[in-house]
């Protein structure tokens, strides 16, 4: 499915925040309560959950900080009340419910390349040609498509390999998933 | 009623077959929508994942028959316990057939690949072939034809399950809980044979000396 977000480039909202040059990463972090999410109360994950971009990636066009979907206000399980969009990558990536935001000098230690760093990584690019560990991801199947579509075929940059594979030139995505 | 007489025990087991098929009936009603149900945003997943949890829950079931005999002394439990592994065996061909059919929609290449290059995979497809020969012997002529045989082959059950829970175990991302907690019934199901087989063991040594 294509998912309707609405929401507003995080290019102009980082910009008012005059990142200077030394601002060579974004870090997002989300809230952490238990109480209101009982997920946070067994140690799955090191929470609070974290994630980050390059400057380059967070300026990118195509990343959102996103505040509705579908003409509504986001929904609590959605990420409300602000949240990441980055898809171009894994859905990991986008990151909910952010309440904290750095700009940093060194790339930030994303949540799920902490608890399984052979398994995933910071970049997290949707990439066909490089395998999970445990799982390939050469297919996909659409959601919302129910029980008896065939799979196809992932894409590079999950499609948007026009807007952002210049980001990446020069790096070799295998060894940086 | 005594519930180890014939007709209680014909009874019993038209109650157990329809009771193991009501996962079945559940998940078909989610399948086809019936009020409201569905399998939820990843139908595919569910599914595999619900008939394989399902498999392993039969799996742990008859295992549990001999422990629970031994500890209640209804010797009569057995009765029930091919129909129980019988049942483990279908939900867990149902299993394998919507990971090939509905998953990979007979992609024989790409179902290889998984089962070569991907371990977890490797363990289920070890563990059902390990399941026919205990499916095909399950027979009362079978039974007769094997004597001591049968129950060697049968104790294949054991390697099954270990490989059963390890391809759920390696096959979730992050959260281990549920597949712990089937280790840790497994491990007590098989812990309590090895304590009845150094039990036996140990009263001959003291007998001896």
């Amino acid at each position: 499915m294509v998912v309707p977000w609405v929401g507003i480039p995080m290019a102009d909202f980082l910009a008012r925040f005059e990142p200077n040059s030394n601002a060579k990463y974004v870090k997002f972090t989300t809230l952490y309560d238990p109480d209101q999410m009982p997920g946070q109360r067994r140690r799955v994950l090191d929470w609070p959950y974290v994630e980050g971009l390059t400057i380059a990636e967070a300026m990118n066009p195509l990343t959102l900080m996103v505040v509705g979907v579908y003409g509504k206000t986001l929904p609590n399980q959605n990420g409300a009340p602000m949240r990441l969009v980055v898809p171009w990558k894994y859905g990991f990536k986008s990151i909910k419910t952010i309440n904290h935001i750095e700009f940093t000098e060194t790339q930030p230690r994303n949540s799920w390349a902490i608890s399984a760093p052979r398994e995933y990584g910071f970049f997290a690019n949707v990439n066909p040609k490089v395998d999970h560990p445990r799982w390939s991801q050469a297919t996909e199947r659409r959601i919302g498509t129910g029980l008896f579509t065939s799979k196809q075929d992932t894409l590079m940059f999950n499609g948007y390999g026009e807007q952002v594979a210049h980001l990446y030139s020069g790096l070799d995505l295998e060894k940086n998933f | 009623m005594n519930l180890a007489s014939a007709r209680a025990t014909s009874v019993l087991k038209v109650v157990l077959f329809a009771a193991s098929l009501v996962p079945l009936a559940r998940l078909l009603l989610d399948v086809l929508g019936v009020g409201g149900l569905t399998l939820g945003a990843n139908p595919v997943e569910e599914l595999i994942h619900r008939l394989g949890k399902w498999g392993l829950n039969f799996l742990l079931i008859t295992l549990a028959v001999t422990p629970v005999r031994r500890l209640t002394g209804l010797h009569w439990l057995v009765r029930y316990r091919r129909m129980l592994g019988l049942f483990t065996f279908f939900y867990i061909t149902l299993h394998f057939e919507s990971y090939t059919v509905v998953d990979h929609r007979l992609d024989i290449s790409s179902i290889g690949e998984d089962i070569i290059e991907r371990p977890y995979i490797t363990l289920g497809v070890t563990a059902l072939i390990l399941l026919v020969p205990l499916a095909v012997t399950s027979t009362n002529g079978m039974m007769r034809r094997l004597g001591s045989r049968w129950r060697r082959l049968h104790r294949l059950v054991y390697v099954i399950a270990v490989l059963g829970v390890s391809h759920f175990y390696w096959q979730v991302k992050q959260d281990v809980q549920e597949p712990l907690i089937y280790a840790g019934i497994l491990a007590v199901l098989l812990g309590f044979r090895v304590w009845v087989a150094t039990k036996s063991s140990r009263h001959r040594l003291m007998r001896a000396a």
